[in-house]
């Protein structure tokens, strides 16, 4: 068993602890014994007292009485152990949040080590220039393209805008109407000859005045 | 004839085959014998659970008005176990494990396995977890009679040994031994 690496070992505060409690047990014990004997000794009473032994009575009752002032002293005792048992297992609670609160600052600690300021200005710094690099060579490519690449680019990005807009709206066909043949003649006095104009204005062009 | 079950005053529900004559007699044939003792093994087991007893002698069986009363007497139909008979019958437990005699090299006073050794250290081991007793160190005594009743209390040490030392394997538990006693420490399963 003590091979065992699994099991903790045994402490020299363990058995302190055991040897406690079983002091402990021990007292509870004997707590029993005397209220079992004074439970007895009530009954022995009571029956000299039928039989008309007064005096063996009022003995049996003064040994009664001396038991229990026993008791009330191992109450005291019994209750000295138990404290000082509870606060040893308080104590033991406490050193292991001791141990907690230590082990967790000693991880914190690690952690700020590895996340130094320096670090993150340097990290920072690699960043943007990193960032500033990426940059140039996009200049560098763009300077590269002739003029004309640059306007056949300039003209596919059109075309490729154009299709997404076409594609966006289904383009109907724009009908112009016709380009009218005949000279315009607005410019004559449309009251002093109406019927040269109805003569010579398309049926369309008819058809305007007479709506307004 | 019909056989009835009965409710002794205690309020355990005695099976129906407690009201037949047969039952309490050895029977010549083996295979009859071994279908008696089953029952009775079983009705004994749960008798004892029951009431949360443990031991069982052979003279429980020629004490009248004693704690086994109830199942190793029928005075409806006149009838008790034999002590011979209660003998056998505690052989034949012991034979499968349901029974050990205790103290060992007697044949006259089992203590009852109504629950196994591991159903014992099981129980043990939840109690423990569940009371926060974890890592503490307990005492047999304060395991046998803690201030909170448990399903431990008043169990033999016999049974809490054996249940200890189940645990004991299985590196749940661990045996602190010191001049005037013994304690035991429980240890949770993924502890260090």
């Amino acid at each position: 068993m003590g091979g065992n690496q699994s099991v903790p070992k045994v402490t020299a505060q363990d058995r302190a602890i055991l040897d406690l409690k079983l002091q402990r047990d021990k007292v509870k014990q004997y707590q029993k014994k005397i209220q079992a004997v004074l439970d007895r000794e009530y009954e022995i009473a009571k029956r000299q007292l039928a039989e008309g032994h007064k005096d063996r009575a009022v003995s049996t009752l003064r040994k009664r009485k001396y038991q229990e002032s026993i008791l009330h002293k191992t109450d005291a005792q019994l209750e000295n152990l138990e404290t000082l048992v509870s606060t040893i297992e308080f104590s033991l609670i406490q050193v292991s949040v001791m141990h907690g609160l230590k082990q967790g600052n000693e991880v914190l600690k690690q952690i700020h080590k590895e996340l130094n300021i320096e670090n993150v200005e340097k990290l920072l710094e690699e960043t943007a220039e990193a960032r500033e690099y990426q940059r140039e060579i996009d200049e560098m490519l763009a300077n590269t393209l002739t003029v004309e690449d640059e306007e056949a680019v300039q003209a596919e990005l059109a075309a490729l805008q154009g299709e997404q807009l076409g594609a966006g709206q289904k383009k109907t066909p724009v009908v112009f109407p016709p380009v009218p043949k005949t000279e315009p003649v607005a410019s004559k006095p449309v009251v002093m000859e109406p019927r040269a104009e109805d003569q010579a204005a398309s049926p369309e062009r008819e058809r305007v005045p007479v709506a307004a | 004839m019909q056989l009835s079950t009965h409710t002794t005053p205690s309020g355990f529900l005695l099976p129906s085959i407690h009201s037949a004559p047969p039952f309490f007699t050895q029977q010549p044939n083996p295979a009859t014998q071994a279908i008696v003792a089953e029952q009775w093994s079983k009705l004994i087991l749960s008798y004892a659970r029951f009431r949360n007893m443990f031991t069982l002698r052979v003279e429980d069986a020629e004490i009248p008005g004693g704690e086994w009363d109830e199942v190793l007497r029928n005075e409806r139909i006149n009838r008790r176990l034999l002590p011979a008979h209660l003998a056998s019958l505690i052989a034949d437990m012991v034979s499968k494990n349901l029974a050990s005699y205790d103290p060992p090299n007697q044949t006259r006073s089992v203590l009852l396995w109504w629950r196994q050794p591991d159903e014992w250290a099981e129980v043990l081991y939840q109690w423990a977890d569940s009371t926060g007793q974890m890592n503490t160190i307990l005492t047999f005594y304060e395991i046998l009679d803690p201030p909170v009743p448990s399903a431990l209390s008043g169990i033999p040490i016999t049974v809490l040994r054996r249940a200890v030392s189940i645990l004991t394997k299985s590196q749940r538990a661990q045996i602190i031994s010191v001049s005037d006693g013994e304690g035991v420490r429980f240890l949770s399963r993924n502890g260090k």
